[in-house]
């Protein structure tokens, strides 16, 4: 059985049962950022509230891509996921065999496999379209 | 500060050459810019040498063999657009007096390069580059929401590639010479939706150099200095501040500053080379640049405006589409095809009268910003 490991550690954590990806919200110019830092990257300021971002959103842009990547064989699909908290979120995108995408579609935060390495399986997080009722 | 001229300007053909090294690549383009100038490379007081995949003191090399040693040589790297980042430092060195002669080159082999035959990535750990980013996504991503948010068909975007490589036909240092149809573009194999393969730049090998001197200086070596008017560089700012990714914040504020410290606008200028690394890329530019209002960039392209003929060509080179895109050099063979066209040596690609010209790059891909760099020159007779 292989090591499950995410992608890179501090971009999302595990709360009873539910994987959420942490940002964080400047108290002094309310920007919302992602990930969590202890500087506001907009004003300097440092008293950042760490937050769950949501976790659903619109698919702003998207593109199949049909070259290889270090991780991923093709055809593979990412694009741009617009949150609620006025930032974009750069995805892996799944599903989209199934459901086509469309821009302006809505998005499910979903935490997979991106890639299987020797000893390891990497995992983080992809969008799907949402399904009627939410994921 | 002191006006900086142009006096030479040299390139090598582009093209795919697996058996040259990145060295005699810039060395041949250092070589033809020293023979155009007329000076002795021996008085050349500082060199900068763009460069992305070469390796290490890539620059030193080239300018060894260029005749060129035991002078102020710095190494450039800034993606895409390295070529103007070189041109900016340079610019500088001697605007603030502390040199009178420097050369520029920007040289790439992408055929020897770790990443040929592959999409270009961003730097090892990258985020996003982790995730499957890649320069033809990025952009393809921009392209969908283009496409989607505007009305903008994509027979309509492949126009760009069939005008540039027209142009390109009728430039002997061009990668392609071969006009295509809207039909080829569009038929040819995806890359990244919805751009397909003839959309997109082709991997390219190739250099420039051109030859920089103080205003007083260069009129011992020329009666026909071209000078350069702004050399303005800037780095991408934090995305979560860029609102919309169909138009580039940072190609818009370098150019306005390009423009103000000109002291023209870009009702000003008369030919453009500009970053056509995908055929959508020039459409934007358009907008970003100050050619036209949002939403009127299509008819700019249909009307002939900006093709050779037109009231403002652009990429009257061929582009980086048909010229080809060897990322380092692309910055300074552009500027190497401005001062041609200044000097009215465009030969079957002249746009007469050219008087104003405007070159812009922009270039890397990197978490968190809008892009790596944007560089936009501005060069007058």
């Amino acid at each position: 059985m292989k090591t499950r490991v995410p992608f890179r550690e501090g971009l999302f954590e595990e709360i009873t049962g539910e994987v959420s990806l942490v940002g964080a919200r400047c108290r002094k110019c309310r920007q919302v950022i992602f990930p969590n830092r202890d500087t506001c990257l907009n004003c300097m300021g440092e008293d950042l509230e760490p937050i769950h971002l949501s976790r659903r959103g619109t698919l702003y842009s998207y593109t199949i891509v049909h070259m290889p990547s270090e991780h991923f064989d093709p055809p593979y699909a990412v694009g741009w996921i617009e949150l609620p908290e006025g930032l974009r979120i750069f995805s892996q995108l799944r599903g989209w065999q199934e459901q086509p995408l469309t821009t302006g579609m809505d998005m499910t935060l979903h935490f997979e496999k991106l890639w299987a390495e020797e000893e390891k399986e990497v995992f983080g997080y992809v969008f799907r379209p949402s399904t009627n009722g939410g994921a | 500060m002191r006006d900086v001229a142009i006096i030479g300007a040299g390139s090598t053909v582009f093209g795919k050459f697996p058996e040259t090294l990145t060295y005699q690549l810039g060395a041949e383009a250092g070589r033809a810019a020293v023979k155009d100038s007329g000076i002795d490379p021996r008085e050349i007081q500082f060199a900068y040498c763009a460069n992305l995949y070469g390796g290490m003191v890539i620059g030193q090399a080239v300018m060894g063999e260029t005749g060129v040693t035991d002078i102020e040589l710095t190494n450039i790297e800034n993606a895409c657009a390295g070529g103007a980042a070189a041109l900016t430092k340079g610019w500088w060195d001697i605007a603030s007096g502390r040199y009178d002669l420097g050369i520029i080159v920007g040289v790439e082999s992408m055929t020897t390069s770790p990443i040929a035959g592959k999409l270009i990535p961003p730097a090892k750990g990258d985020i996003t580059g982790e995730l499957g980013m890649n320069m033809v996504a990025r952009f393809a991503l921009s392209q969908r929401r283009y496409m989607d948010t505007f009305g903008v068909s994509l027979e309509q975007i492949a126009r760009v590639s069939v005008k540039n490589h027209r142009h390109g036909c009728l430039n002997p240092y061009s990668q392609y010479r071969k006009e295509l149809t809207v039909e080829e573009i569009l038929n040819s194999r995806p890359i990244c939706e919805p751009i397909t393969l003839l959309q997109c730049c082709p991997a390219t090998d190739g250099a420039a150099a051109v030859i920089l001197a103080s205003a007083d200086l260069a009129r011992r070596y020329t009666r026909k200095p071209v000078f350069i008017a702004a050399s303005v560089l800037k780095s991408g700012d934090y995305a979560f501040r860029w609102e919309d990714i169909t138009f580039s914040d940072m190609t818009y504020k370098c150019a306005s500053s390009a423009y103000e410290m000109a002291g023209i606008g870009p009702g000003d200028i008369n030919v453009c080379e500009l970053h056509d690394a995908f055929a959508m890329n020039e459409l934007q530019h358009y907008v970003e640049l100050g050619f036209c209002k949002r939403g009127e960039e299509v008819r700019l392209l249909e009307d002939g405006v900006t093709q050779l003929g037109g009231k403002l060509p652009v990429n009257p080179s061929g582009g980086l589409l048909s010229k080809g895109h060897p990322v380092s050099a692309s910055g300074v063979a552009q500027i190497a095809e401005l001062v041609w066209q200044l000097r009215g040596q465009g030969n079957g690609r002249q746009v007469a009268g050219a008087k104003v010209a405007l070159a812009h790059v922009v270039g890397g891909e990197v978490t968190g910003l809008e892009s790596g760099a944007v560089g936009v020159n501005i060069l007058k007779n």
